[in-house]
Formats: structure tokens, sequence, C-alpha cells
């Protein structure tokens, strides 16, 4: 899938710049929230309990300094992604053991035509490997300036 | 919400994780991404926790309804039930999610309004 197609799934709205979150699960909190705020979605107490089952079934922190935190439930009607920043660091059960940076939280329904999700999974998790495309991913000023990064990374 | 309802929505949400967690095309796609599934097992444990806290008559008539269905709590789009696509009336809309676990009345399904 290309990345165009993927941003068309988020919004200046579901773009935190830079959380206030200190530990995972506040971060997990306050992109839940935001994903409520910049929306019409309202279950956020929903959504955050799928979030935190699919971090006990291992931490979605896979990328240098990235998390996909990431799953499925009714309480969205479709695709919909919150990209989050912390300038600090988060400490996100990753592999390495290193302070997660940048967030791309997906959140699809439990039925999705077109396999939308896992092909923006894939295709977010793959551009991510470029360690320089992240570095220049935390220094952009907005999300303008973040989607033109990704787009031509 | 009523509290029974969001204890069945987490439930199948959580059961859905489970599934395809389980299912072996579905891991090695994700596996394949980076992503670790190793806590399969703590996973199946707090889904067990969660329908223990299940009133055992909603419980049992979820089971019911997802052996027969496959998903057993269905979103209400547009008062459409979107399990059957039977209109939903009116009377059942201005009481949505908070007072009651409500059932389709053509299918049976549960109703949420998300
Ligand atoms: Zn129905």
């Amino acid at each position: 899938m290309d990345i165009a197609e993927v941003l068309n799934h988020t919004s200046p709205d579901l773009f935190l710049s830079d959380l206030t979150a200190t530990d995972k699960q506040s971060a997990l909190a306050e992109m839940v929230t935001g994903l409520v705020a910049g929306t019409t979605i309202t279950n956020n107490e929903t959504i955050l309990q799928m979030l935190q089952s699919r971090e006990n079934l291992g931490s979605t922190a896979v990328g240098p300094g990235i998390a996909f935190p990431h799953g499925r439930t009714l309480a969205v009607q479709k695709l919909t992604i919150l990209i989050a920043r912390s300038r600090e660091g988060i400490d996100f059960d990753s592999e390495d053991g290193k302070p997660t940076q940048l967030f791309f939280m997906l959140i699809a329904p439990p039925q999705d035509s077109g396999h939308k999700y896992i092909k923006s999974l894939a295709a977010l998790t793959d551009k991510m490997q470029n360690t320089e495309l992240r570095d220049k991913l935390l220094e952009s000023a907005d999300f303008e300036g973040f989607c033109t990064t990704l787009k031509e990374g | 919400m009523h509290p029974q309802l969001q204890l069945l929505v987490a439930l199948q949400d959580m059961e859905q994780m489970i599934q395809e967690a389980e299912d072996q095309k579905k891991a090695a796609e994700l596996e394949g991404m980076g992503f670790n599934l190793g806590g399969l097992d703590g996973l199946k444990s707090a889904q067990e926790e969660l329908e223990a806290k299940i009133d055992p008559r909603h419980r049992n008539y979820y089971r019911r309804l997802t052996k027969h269905f496959g998903h057993a709590v269905v979103p209400v789009v547009g008062n459409l039930c979107t399990g059957c696509f039977a209109s939903i009336p009116a009377s059942f809309v201005s009481v949505t999610n908070e007072n009651k676990v409500q059932k389709c009345e053509n299918c049976g399904r549960i109703l949420y309004w998300p």
C-alpha cells in the first residue's frame, strides 16, 4: 500500500506533536484521549482496554524508537490512525530497551474490507526501518511537514 | 454505557485478538513485520478473567450467538443492525447503550451503538 493512502486514515487533529505522558500506561491513555478528541469516536475505555491487551500479547515497540500500538475493536467504524511523538521518549517495553519517541496508533473495526488495516501496518513498519527518516520525522514542525517527509522518505 | 455491554464488547474484541494470534497465516503476517505475539497464554487468562465478570445470563446468550453467527455483538450504523440489516426501532435508539443490553428484534444479536 502506498504511504499516501495510509495517510488518508489520519488527520491534523490526530497528530500529537509531543506527549506529556512519561510511562507506557499513561501514553496509551493520552493517545486514546487524542483519538476521541479528534474524531467522532466515543468509547475510549474499550479502545484503551483493547490496546492494553495487545501490549500484553507482546510490546508493539518494534522499530528503533518507534511503536505501533494497534488492534481491532467494535468501538470504531473505520480504520483510524493517530500519530504521536515524545521528545523525552517513553519506556514502551521495546526489545532493545531504548525509549520510544514515535508512535503510529492504528485502530481498525472488527471487519475491514480490503485488509486496509494490515496493509497500512505493513507499509508503516516497512517504511520505518529507515532510521534517518525516523529522525527527520521527529524534527518535522507540524502535521503537514510530517506527512511530506514521510511521503518523500 | 451499560457495564455488562462494556464487558461484552471488550470480550469480543479480546477473542478476536486471540483468534488472529492463533491463526497461523495472520500471526505470520504480524511476526513478519517484527511483532512478538509471545504473550498469548497471558491474554487467554485475561480473557477467562473478563468472561467471569459477565453475568451468566448474558454470557450464555453471548456464547450461543457467537457459535451461531461468529460475532455476537454488532454495531448499529444508520439505525440498522449490521448483522442482519434490519432497521432498529426508534424506541431502541433513544435508550442506546446506556440502560440495558439491547437485542436486535430480527436476528437476536446484541446491539452496540459505536
Ligand atoms: Zn439483526
